[in-house]
């Protein structure tokens, strides 16, 4: 059977995917930070049993496509799943769907409201076009688990910890439990090394007697992360950024830097090692 | 100053959460303000022992690493 005539790139731009089977298509949805209800997900099974085959594939950023769906049947999937308020996914050179972990919402080790900032990321960057595709994630704390340094743009959660003599009663926890050593003693005296420090908060969370405080709360931004065929873990742009509006401004800084000097289908991050990581840190946080 | 320990645990190769479900049942059998020592492996077990343990109250009082296990000494809490 002859391919269909159908405008496939306008189709990749909503995350509608023409499978290997021409005349079928991969019905990539719409997410953030891997959330949906119960009656969204009511209605994905309906979607993918009235238009697909019933088989629905979780991707690997926490969203959900929904496979097999013939062409002619396109439109009236998608406004299906628009009437049950799931907008569709993006696909190619463009800002993908956010995700993130749970955050402090109901994570013991959260440190920042996630699925707030990966929404406010969501409503001004989602689908816009840049040199090749580009991905977010928000996590937490620096345990990583939404794998912000493997995105084109990380943030992080993070606090800075501060040390009160006064309450201490030197049991050493700290200095054993810092997982990136960062903590020593000498004599009654502890210190912490804070270009070592990760910003973890075990140490604040474990202390027995709260000498060790958190004394700032805060966002680490980590640039070019990528998986793929030439993987490259993300540099640490920041220290602690501590307020909301200086994170959305550099995170606007880095798109529109990536905009204006990524190659076609260059990754951000080949971006930045071609350039040189410290020009680019420099542009970035010093550069008009 | 001198600490007495009125229990000794090891719990070498115990994985989380059973050593600090076995921390817990040996606090239990002391006395407010006494001492237990238990013995932990590095990794997950120092990460989440020592919190666990800060959670339900008690006092971590002294932590001495030894090669690549660590000594940890809990008093009771009241």
């Amino acid at each position: 059977m002859s391919a269909p005539q159908i405008d496939l790139a306008a189709l990749k731009k909503v995350g509608m995917i023409q499978q290997k089977q021409r005349e079928y298509f991969a019905l990539r949805l719409h997410a953030i930070g891997g959330d949906f209800n119960a009656d969204q997900m009511r209605a994905i099974v309906e979607v993918a049993e009235k238009y697909g085959r019933g088989q629905i594939h979780l991707s690997t950023r926490q969203g959900i496509e929904i496979h097999y769906v013939h062409y002619e049947k396109l439109e009236e999937a998608r406004k299906a799943l628009e009437a049950a308020g799931i907008a569709m996914g993006a696909c190619g050179p463009r800002i993908r769907i956010v995700t993130a972990c749970p955050g402090e919402a109901t994570c013991r080790w959260g440190i920042i409201n996630t699925k707030r900032i990966a929404r406010n990321l969501d409503e001004r960057y989602f689908r816009q076009e840049t040199p090749h595709k580009f991905k977010m994630a928000v996590t937490g704390c620096p345990h990583n688990c939404a794998k912000a340094t493997e995105n084109d743009l990380g943030i992080m959660g993070g606090i800075l910890p501060s040390w009160k003599k006064e309450a201490c009663i030197n049991c050493d926890l700290c200095v054993s439990s810092c997982p990136s050593g960062a903590i020593t003693r000498t004599d009654d005296e502890y210190r912490l090394d804070e270009s070592k420090c990760i910003h973890c908060s075990i140490c604040t969370s474990n202390c027995p007697t709260n000498a060790w405080e958190i004394a700032k709360k805060g966002y680490l931004i980590w640039i070019g992360g990528t998986m793929g065929k030439l993987p490259r873990l993300a540099t640490r742009l920041t220290g602690l950024i501590e307020t909301e509006e200086e994170l959305y401004r550099l995170v606007d800084k880095i798109i529109n830097y990536y905009r204006a000097y990524g190659r076609k289908r260059e990754r951000f991050g080949h971006m930045i090692d071609r350039i040189g990581v410290e020009q680019v840190k420099e542009d970035l946080l010093h550069g008009d | 100053m001198a600490i007495e320990i009125k229990r000794h645990l090891d719990l070498r190769g115990i994985a989380c959460p059973m050593n600090f479900v076995r921390t817990k049942l040996a606090l239990e059998e002391l006395a407010a303000g006494e001492c237990l020592e238990v013995v932990l492996d590095e990794g997950d077990a120092m990460l989440n022992v020592p919190r666990s343990v800060k959670e339900e109250g008690h006092t971590i009082v002294k932590v001495t690493p030894q090669g690549n296990v660590f000594h940890v000494l809990i008093q009771k809490g009241g």
